[in-house]
């Protein structure tokens, strides 16, 4: 048997077409039938005018976009042996800036997307949690909304923030105003506590053990129990293999196939449109059906996303995910604590960054040339955004984008399969004992239409 | 050749004279009488929801001093005089009484994400509470099939009288197939049609609903377009921006509570109240623009005093919008808050005019310093005569945006 579901609130819409044998998904595909064509869209412009489009590929992960657009173009100036000096304090700002970001998508993606979803599976009435009047996604709604105000602070505004340039960035924010971003940050810590996890801040953070789990109150300890009692430590669970292309003060860079390897050459990626329409309607046939490409390392699918980040992490960091990852694998309940435990920690290691910005230095040091003035030249750029690896390449020929190539998260997670394996959202369907169980898994990748198509 | 700071003064200090704020006082004693009486009417409908604004006021503990001076804010930003307050106040009370259905294209969900951050005593209580938000993909808890049904009941429901809120460009090229929705594939032509059709008006929210937005950037490979291009036969508000102003979105809906109209517009179909006067008129930079004291480049002694953005490509006295008063982020902050001057995005071909590397001496644009409204205006059009503007000056608007607005007038 064969069925056709769509899954929306995910900025966009997904197609998701299941075969059944024996009451269990056989097979799916995962179809995403919006196009805007940012990469066309690209050619011929000013370098800088990226800093303008990618941001507004997305809604929720603008930032992402600008800080890979700006670090891609600076990269043209490494590989031309003229490296852009960036001050201390322009970095910081930078980062400040993506995980603010990351912070606010979480907590939206948990109570906007997957709680919704998950309370249903037990009572028809979400009570507390039903979208635009339950009190929990109110208070949910207007702690992502405070915490962003940090963003803005820095940014100018939110969504579509455009404060990045090459040599550093444009703002300069006093010390109130760095104060001020410490208390957002303060109250999405309270509303962690408080809502979130129902344990003190310090407390969730030391959690290293599976025991831990039987620790947490609150909605994760709600969504704990809806999740077991449903199977979902069990159900979900993919091909097992991890990658994450960037570096920060919380992430590292790498991948997991069977162990973990902490280098990674970009040069193994490989982007294949075999399912993906084309542009050109005559050569669309029966085996194109879906706006996404699909993208894979070293000729396999890896996971992208916090689940990854926390498992590829060094040291002794993230512990708790990765005692839960070896009792219960990448099963959708594993997925969706991952994520919401990288909030905590994010909260965490944001306050550091933003205690280190010392408002003396310089926010931008100006490069030699333009980029207009550039014959030939590219640049590449990695960035972990919300939904996980970020990767931008550009190509300059006489001072204009002659190509410009964006491999989203989503591109990673929901892409279609190849002729060696299923994709990784796909794999992790098939299996599933009924449609509302698939699209749970589904959101567990935190889907994004509008990425994944660009 | 305008390169002296001089010849540049004399174009951007001009008046920019494009809206007249007080319209005497017989008019607005009219409009209260009239606001009055559509209040009363609506108050005896059956509400949408059975949700009281005051309760809630009451039981989430706001304070009623910062309800009352939200309402005096919007009421300025309508551009109605004080004595409108009461009304506006009790507007809010009723816009459970309009349904609004939100529908998403070809776009980013930002103008979702900004409408989440409204600038209300707290948008959660006002808008999502009150308002009667029969439809919005992104927020609501249906999703799939139940979705699709829950679009089609409210449709049937409230046919004739619901605001179409439109997110997103259309993409028109290989008969539509750049974007579908639903589980029929419906082309978003078709489905923005069908949708238009049972309206009582459409409201346009983000620049790519309104004028194509990012989509439509040379080549344009979707062929995309904005609402203004396809809808026919319908009063057509446009709220352009990128993302959109949540404040402007409330504004057209109280407007319409409060009149049973849309807002008097301009050419581009832009509220007036939000769209009337360039960024330039109000910035908090402006006094240095006078001065000419300007930012040369990035990080240097002005950037660091604040100083005027003009020179390095700031679109500010071109381009007509109300951030420069309203902000981002309920009134954080805005883009020249940081330093880093207006893209010009709520203006029609921003994204291939308006980027960084043109400060404006370099730029083939100019800025409109007579203003297109004057055509608008000509017609002696008031506020309460809106809906019939939105009709008649539509096919204007379309000759205008087509011809790109890089002829501005000298």
């Amino acid at each position: 048997m064969k069925t056709i579901d769509l899954v929306e609130r995910i900025e966009g819409e997904a197609k998701l077409s299941c075969s059944w044998k024996n009451g269990v998904i056989c097979d799916a595909s995962i179809d995403f039938l919006n196009f805007r064509g940012f990469e066309y869209i690209l050619k011929g412009k000013s370098p800088l005018d990226a800093l303008v489009y990618t941001p507004r590929i997305c809604g929720i992960c603008g930032q992402a976009h600008l800080k890979a657009s700006v670090e891609a173009l600076e990269d043209i100036y490494k590989n031309l042996n003229e490296p852009l000096t960036l001050t201390p304090k322009s970095l910081l700002l930078r980062e400040i800036g993506l995980n603010i970001e990351i912070i606010d998508s979480h907590i939206k993606w948990f109570y906007m997307f997957i709680m919704p979803d998950i309370v249903k599976l037990q009572n028809s009435d979400l009570g507390i949690y039903t979208p635009l009047k339950g009190s929990r996604w109110l208070e949910a709604s207007k702690t992502a909304s405070e915490t962003i105000k940090g963003l803005a602070l820095i940014g100018g505004q939110w969504p579509h923030t455009s404060y990045m340039i090459p040599g550093g960035v444009m703002s300069d924010p006093t010390l109130l105003e760095l104060t001020s971003i410490q208390n957002y940050m303060d109250y999405a810590i309270r509303f962690f506590e408080n809502s979130i996890s129902g344990v003190d801040f310090d407390t969730y953070l030391s959690f290293s053990n599976i025991k831990d789990l039987d620790l947490l109150k609150g909605d994760l300890e709600y969504f704990k129990n809806i999740a077991i009692t449903n199977s979902l430590q069990k159900l979900g669970t993919s091909h097992d293999r991890f990658i994450s292309l960037a570096s920060s003060s919380l992430f590292d860079e790498g991948i997991i196939r069977q162990r973990t390897a902490y280098k990674i050459d970009l040069g193994k990626i490989k982007e294949s449109s075999e399912h993906t329409f084309s542009l050109n309607k005559e050569e669309n046939n029966s085996s194109k059906t879906t706006w996404s490409k699909s993208v894979s390392y070293n000729n396999s699918f890896f996971e992208t996303g916090p689940l990854s980040r926390a498992l590829i992490s060094k040291e002794s960091n993230r512990k708790f995910i990765k005692e839960l990852h070896k009792q219960y694998n990448d099963s959708a309940m594993v997925r969706v604590l991952a994520r919401m435990d990288e909030l905590a920690h994010l909260l965490e290691s944001t306050k550091n960054l933003i205690s280190k910005v010392d408002i003396s230095e310089e926010s931008f040091i100006k490069p030699k040339y333009s980029l207009k003035d550039i014959e030939n030249g590219q640049g590449k750029a990695v960035v972990e955004a919300c939904r996980g690896s970020l990767y931008h390449n550009v190509i300059i020929q006489n001072g204009k984008i002659k190509n410009y190539d964006v491999i989203t998260p989503t591109v990673w997670n929901l892409g279609p399969k190849n002729k060696n394996e299923n994709g990784v959202a796909q794999e992790a369907i098939i299996g599933s004992p009924n449609i509302e169980i698939a699209k749970i898994i589904l959101r567990s990748f935190d889907v994004c239409s509008v990425c994944t198509t660009h | 050749m305008i390169d002296s700071a001089e010849m540049v003064k004399k174009v951007f200090t001009q008046k920019s004279g494009r809206i007249e704020t007080n319209k005497g006082e017989a008019f607005y004693n009219t409009l209260f009488n009239q606001a009055k009486s559509r209040l009363k009417t609506l108050r005896a409908q059956e509400p949408l929801k059975e949700i009281d604004l005051i309760d809630i006021i009451d039981s989430e503990g706001i304070n009623r001093r910062d309800f009352m001076k939200w309402v005096s804010a919007t009421t300025a930003t309508l551009m109605l005089p004080p004595m409108f307050a009461p009304l506006v106040a009790e507007a809010t009370e009723l816009m459970n009484r309009v349904p609004v259905i939100w529908i998403e294209l070809q776009d980013c969900a930002g103008n979702s994400e900004a409408l989440l951050r409204s600038a209300a005593p707290t948008v959660d209580d006002l808008l999502f509470d009150v308002l009667s938000l029969e439809y919005q993909e992104t927020l609501q808890a249906a999703a799939g099939h139940d979705a699709d049904k829950q679009l089609e009941e409210a449709v049937e429901h409230f046919k004739g009288q619901y605001l179409l809120f439109v997110e997103g460009a259309i993409p028109m090229a290989n008969n539509g197939q750049f974007g579908t929705i639903g589980a029929s594939g419906e082309t978003f032509h078709d489905h923005l049609i069908r949708m238009a059709n049972d309206s009582a008006a459409v409201v346009a929210v983000g620049t790519c609903a309104t004028f194509g937005g990012i989509p439509a950037a040379a080549p344009n490979p979707t062929g995309a377009v904005g609402v203004m291009d396809l809808v026919k036969g319908k009063p057509i508000v446009n709220i352009p921006a990128c993302p959109a102003n949540p404040a402007n979105m409330v504004g057209v809906i109280l407007h319409y509570v409060l009149t049973g109209q849309i807002p008097e517009l301009d050419s581009l179909l832009r509220p007036k109240f939000a769209f009337g006067y360039r960024i330039h008129d109000n910035c908090e930079r402006r006094a240095h623009f006078d001065a000419g004291e300007f930012v040369e480049e990035w990080g240097d002694e002005g950037a660091k005093n604040n100083f005027c953005l003009y020179k390095v490509g700031c679109k500010g006295p071109m381009t007509f919008n109300n951030c420069s008063i309203v902000r981002y982020n309920e009134g954080t902050n805005w883009p020249i808050g940081v330093g880093r001057g207006c893209i010009g995005c709520s203006e029609p071909d921003f994204w291939d005019k308006y980027a960084y590397e043109r400060p404006m001496a370099d730029a083939n644009i100019k800025a409109p310093t007579g203003g297109v409204e004057k055509t608008v205006d000509e017609f002696g059009l008031g506020l309460l005569t809106a809906t019939t503007v939105g009709i008649g000056v539509h096919a204007i608007a379309s000759a205008v945006a087509g011809k790109k607005s890089d002829e501005g007038e000298e």
